[in-house]
């Protein structure tokens, strides 16, 4: 009786303490350490229960799409089997956790300058202390312990950047996270530090690779990503992740972002692939001056659903932080946005905005929207605003008033309702990039 | 030579008639301006030309040539040849005037055939600088925090670019000092005369718009239908009497 | 059904012996000796509610109901997974669920007894409402003890009546609509109400009836750990229209206490229903109180509902929308002070095409006040032309004062729209300046600026109300300042 209480109060799925000890033992020489951690953290992955109806942090999620059976964990080495990243040159690539190709020149050229652009395993060699120090350092609190703790359990390799105090990389760092094959788990990591008053944009563009159209792609894959961003004293940190998972995806995206002293941390996330994809942010402004810009733009169509959670934590007087995120909505599709502002007692002058858009597009499309404030100090300003609707009939009407048909109409509009995220972009490059990924998600 | 027939027109919003009976007949090269008290329906009827899914034409017709333009879409009837300029142009954010009046002009073209760039963009900035719109409007948002002349330039910007046969011009005056009004006017004018020259329906409130856009019948519009036709000079007239001496004389009728 | 051996009829010196002890005469000279004919004790089990049943008469469905409440209400959780864990605090073994003065509403002013005319003038209940209470069912303690614009409306064919009352004299209008728009499942506290439910008012409006003035009721809590749990059923028959006013004020006692209501407002075809409430309990007071109307075709439901008072209230008016458009409005104010949680809100339920809701909702908080926005906006799948607008907006007077937002909106189909929008501030310094260099005291600005947050919502309260309202505000934004 008790045994099956415990497993079904907490899952583990394909990822049982035999698929882990092979994983351990795949890892050759990591750090005793780090082999230490991730044993506490499997240990808390298979103790943990999965999300309950009564669980805050998913509410309106669906639960019964969180299986966790039927996935491998895979190293395989598909031959070097690389995408074009529509990013421009990739300094990184890994296709099922494991590195392959070869951007060791562009690498070369940055390391003269001191910044490092490495994989997370030769990190653990080179750089233990800064893994320490940063690595997933920062508490969940947005409801998915048990999947950041089996990241943390299964990740075997990412990306590690580290750009030196007062150094400017001009070119954004582009990493490509591939999995390739039906029911292959991955666990994509990038780690970024930025220095004082360094400035660094880093890319992360997560993809299956398949010979098959896009459209035509039904591989289930399980991906169990996270991120962590850091930005020290003045630093200027721009991180963009596209997201085009194949349509069969569980997908787990974990952000935390750390701003120091008048630093700035720009993220924007593009949700487009993936059957179910949940993406938590979270993001602490821990020093006067520390601003923080959160966007996200997700294209939903088919029976996906996206499901995002946010944290702006203002621990510091005199912080930033502003969330913009928008849906549109296509098909059978379901979004949430649940997001949360909290100022602390002693975050006086706080400015905080959180909004979140949906653009239905579909009578069968469904959004939620969970706009928070838990507001302790006073003398702040916080918005939060969330909208749902249509298109505008009337901007409908004015562009076919031109003589533009209907469905170029529609076209325009939603790209205009896109480019209020896109346009916050400084790069022109990168903008172009995203509005063309987001073009061949309309093609197909 | 083009002709736009407006055949005894009635329209209603939901269930309630709002025209009651509008005809009028417009040929290329001319300017009709109707005016007439707020409330009369003058608004009504210029978007329900242009095919705004709000309006219901109950009975009547409006011919471009012959042909019934009804059943058209907005967006069939604005290549067909008829432009409305709105009283309230749409703020439509993040959407380039550039990308919006490429989607346009693109419409227009054949199947397969595409826009040849150079030359849109040549035409484009000479019609700007003609109407003095800074060219870096090209980037900004269509209408998207426009000033209220900002918008009515752009608006014939529009017209300009996409040479209708037929253009409605819904209180294009309102809004605007007497700058920018004549900047707009000279707009307009400067579409006129030519072999192309456009009709052009003016709807407007006050005479003083037909001191710049002078045009060659002007109609008094009372009680959703048209009650006087003359020249210019009933322009004046009316600014001089008022609307209510229309209501004296029409009341009764 | 014979009364148990633990809880018998009480005799008339075990009333006598009832404890008022306990009562902090320091803060408000309001408490005087009670007399209570009927007493259930304290604490809560099968028998307490055959007991109340007993006492009341009442026909056995309604016994079966409040059987079959308190079986959902021990077993469901208290909802601490969301809400504050403050509900731990509350004893329901200490609590006193049921007591009545065994007397029949009274008709006029005269036949009222000394001792409640006493309790009105205690807590200062100006000559100009005590005009408006000519047209109040006044509920002192669980017993309407008050009541004479009945016979009044009754000339319209409206029924005004308190539940118990109703329960014996209306039972099929009453039965048709009770526990319908709020089921006793519906939440801990809901089922406690329908399991322990006692006074509270019944009103009936037929068809094409303008009820000209507001129907009033003033309920307050007069005994320690003495729970009040009103119910109340407002029927709007087609095209009829009502207002009611509710209004508490109580004592301050030094234990906690409880009141758990119990609101549903039924709005058929082309009816309106306004509902208004200031809420002032003391601040020892939980107040976890349910309310909810249906409104039926081109029907509109209005809660206007104002909390100042209690330690914790945790009130979510809603509207369910069932008619085509129909329209569902909730305008909210709260003040929270030094130990007060005001958890309010308001949920919208779309059910049919057309149909809009609007929310505004205002709170203050003063001192170390928490004042807490909860709303639910759902418009389920294939509805068209459903709207719904929301502003929530918290002022924080204090450094340390706190508030929290919860909206959560759900949208289906691309033929609906909803806004939300939420803003957190604190005084505009300036004009706190600018009124000082004018003479004011700092207290007198600050209680100016928070009676301009709230201007827009309290001008649509009745003038007594309003007035009554700014009153409050005064008293709570003394000693805020400095």
């Amino acid at each position: 009786m008790s045994d099956i209480a415990t497993i079904t109060a907490a899952p583990i799925g394909s990822f049982t303490a035999e698929v882990f000890a092979a994983h351990l033992a795949s890892l050759g020489d990591a750090p005793a350490w780090w082999l230490e951690r991730k044993r506490a953290a499997y240990a808390t992955f298979a103790s943990l229960p999965l999300p309950t109806r009564t669980n805050e942090g998913w509410r309106f999620s669906n639960l019964s799409g969180l299986q966790l059976a039927g996935f491998k964990v895979e190293r395989v080495d598909p031959n070097g089997q690389l995408l074009a990243s529509p990013f421009g040159p990739a300094q990184l690539n890994f296709i099922n956790n494991t590195t392959v190709g070869d951007g060791a020149g562009a690498r070369a050229e940055l390391a003269a300058r001191g910044v490092l652009v490495t994989t997370l395993s030769a990190a653990l060699q080179s750089h233990p202390d800064l893994i320490r120090e940063h690595f997933m350092a920062q508490p969940q609190k947005l409801g998915s312990e048990k999947f950041a703790a089996l990241h943390a359990a299964f990740v075997s390799d990412g990306a590690f950047i580290y750009v030196p105090r007062g150094v400017e990389v001009p070119a954004p760092i582009v990493i490509t996270h591939a999995a390739s094959g039906s029911g292959t788990a991955v666990f994509p990591h990038t780690l970024v530090i930025a220095e004082e008053n360094s400035k660094a944009t880093v890319v992360d563009h997560f993809v299956s690779v398949s010979d098959i159209p896009h459209s035509a792609l039904r591989t289930p894959q399980f991906a169990c990503g996270a991120n962590d961003l850091y930005a020290g004293h003045g630093a200027q940190l721009t991180y963009l992740a596209a997201q085009n998972w194949s349509r069969d995806t569980l997908s787990f995206q974990f952000n935390s972002t750390v701003v120091r002293r008048d630093a700035r941390v720009q993220s924007l996330n593009l949700h487009l692939g993936g059957r179910q994809a949940r993406h938590e942010s979270h993001s602490q402004l821990q020093a006067p001056g520390a601003f923080s810009e959160m966007l996200a733009l997700t294209v939903a169509d088919g029976e996906q659903e996206f499901d995002q959670r946010t944290l702006q934590i203002h621990q510091a007087p005199n912080t930033k932080s502003d969330l913009l995120y928008k849906n549109a909505l296509r098909d059978r599709t379901r979004t949430i946005f649940s997001g949360l502002i909290v100022v602390d007692s002693d975050a006086q002058k706080t400015d905080a905005y959180q909004s979140n858009r949906n653009l239905m597009l579909s009578d069968d499309a469904e959004a939620s929207s969970l706009p928070g404030l838990e507001i302790q100090a006073n003398d702040v300003r916080c918005t939060h605003g969330a909208t749902s609707s249509r298109l505008d009939p009337g901007q409908e009407f004015y562009l076919q008033s031109r003589g533009i048909p209907k469905a170029a109409a529609d076209e325009l509009l939603t790209f205009g309702f896109f480019e209020e995220v896109l346009s916050r972009l400084a790069s022109e490059p990168l903008h172009d990039a995203l509005h063309q990924l987001i073009k061949t998600k309309f093609k197909q | 030579m083009s002709c736009l027939e407006i055949q005894n027109l009635h329209i209603s919003i939901g269930d309630k008639p709002i025209v009651k009976g509008f005809t009028l007949t417009i040929a290329s090269g001319e300017v009709h301006a109707v005016m007439g008290p707020n409330g009369t329906g003058k608004s009504t009827l210029a978007k329900a030309i242009a095919g705004h899914p709000d309006y219901t034409i109950t009975s009547g017709d409006v011919l471009l040539d012959g042909r019934s333009v009804l059943a058209m879409e907005a967006d069939e009837r604005a290549r067909a040849g008829l432009f409305l300029a709105f009283q309230y142009p749409s703020d439509i954010p993040g959407v380039s005037i550039a990308n919006f009046l490429r989607a346009a002009v693109q419409a227009r073209l054949g199947e397969g055939e595409d826009l040849d760039a150079t030359a849109y963009y040549k035409r484009l900035y000479a019609k700007m600088d003609l109407l003095k719109i800074d060219r870096k409007f090209t980037s900004r948002s269509v209408n998207d925090g426009f000033s209220g002349g900002e918008k009515k330039r752009c608006e014939i910007l529009q017209m300009a670019m996409l040479e209708p046969r037929f253009a409605l011009m819904d209180e294009t005056d309102s809004g605007l000092d007497i700058d920018a009004l004549r900047i707009v006017a000279d707009g307009v004018n400067a579409q006129r005369g030519g072999a192309n020259s456009p009709g052009i329906l003016l709807i407007t409130h006050y005479q003083r718009l037909l001191d710049h856009i002078v045009p060659d019948h002007v109609h008094v519009m009372w009680d959703s239908r048209i009650v006087k036709s003359g020249d210019k000079s009933l322009a004046l007239e009316l600014e001089a009497k008022g609307y209510d001496w229309v209501k004296k004389e029409f009341a009764a009728a | 059904m014979p009364p148990t051996d633990t809880l018998s009829l009480p005799a008339a010196d075990t009333a006598m012996a009832n404890p008022v002890a306990g009562i902090d005469q320091s803060s408000g000279n309001f408490s005087y000796p009670q007399n209570y004919e009927f007493d259930a004790g304290t604490g809560l089990s099968e028998n307490t509610v055959r007991y109340i049943s007993e006492v009341k008469k009442e026909a056995p469905w309604i016994l079966e109901f409040r059987l079959n409440a308190l079986k959902k209400f021990l077993a469901m959780p208290m909802p601490t997974h969301w809400a504050t864990k403050d509900l731990e605090n509350i004893n329901f073994d200490k609590i006193r669920y049921y007591l009545s003065q065994g007397q029949k509403p009274k008709r006029t002013w005269d036949e009222v007894p000394d001792d409640i005319k006493k309790t009105f003038e205690r807590l200062g209940i100006p000559e100009q409402e005590r005009k408006f209470l000519s047209g109040v069912e006044a509920q002192f303690d669980s017993e309407a003890a008050y009541s004479n614009i009945k016979d009044l409306v009754a000339k319209q064919g409206v029924i005004f009546a308190n539940s118990t009352e109703a329960l014996r004299e209306h039972p099929e209008i009453f039965r048709k609509f009770f526990g319908k728009v709020i089921p006793t499942g519906d939440n801990k506290f809901s089922a406690l109400n329908s399991a322990v439910f006692s006074g509270g008012s019944f009103i009936y409006v037929p068809k094409g009836v303008k009820v000209a003035q507001p129907l009033q009721a003033y309920f307050r809590i007069n005994a320690e750990n003495f729970g009040q749990f009103e119910r109340t059923l407002i029927i709007a028959d087609e095209g009829s229209e009502v207002v009611y006013m509710e209004g508490c004020t109580a004592p301050k006692f030094s234990t906690s206490t409880l009141h758990s209501a119990v609101v549903e407002l039924v709005a058929l075809k082309g009816a309106k229903i306004q509902y208004i409430t200031v809420q002032n309990w003391a601040n020892n007071v939980f107040n976890l109180v349910t309310k909810r109307g249906v409104a039926h075709e081109e029907a509109e439901i209005k809660w206007i509902d104002c909390n100042i008072g209690s330690r914790l209230t945790m009130k979510y008016p809603g509207v369910v929308l069932k008619g085509r458009k129909a329209r569902g409005e909730v305008l909210s104010i709260a003040l929270a002070n030094d130990g007060q949680h005001q958890d309010t809100g308001a949920k919208m339920i779309h059910a049919a095409d057309e149909t809009t809701s609007n929310i505004v909702a205002k709170s203050i908080s003063v001192g170390q006040g928490r004042s807490t926005y909860r709303g639910i906006v759902h418009i389920p799948r294939h509805l068209k032309g459903c709207r719904n607008n929301t502003e929530c907006d918290a002022l924080l007077i204090n450094t340390n004062s706190r508030t929290d937002t919860y909206p959560a909106i759900t949208v289906r189909g691309d033929r609906n729209a909803t806004q939300h929008e939420a803003s957190v501030s604190k005084v505009n310094e300036e004009m706190i300046f600018y009124m000082q260099s004018r003479g004011l005291t700092e207290g007198q600005a600050m209680s100016l600026a928070v009676n301009g947050f709230i201007n827009d919502l309290a001008r649509q309260f009745p003038m007594e109300y309003s007035v009554e309202l700014k009153r409050l505000i005064d008293l709570e934004m003394e000693g805020s300042v400095g």
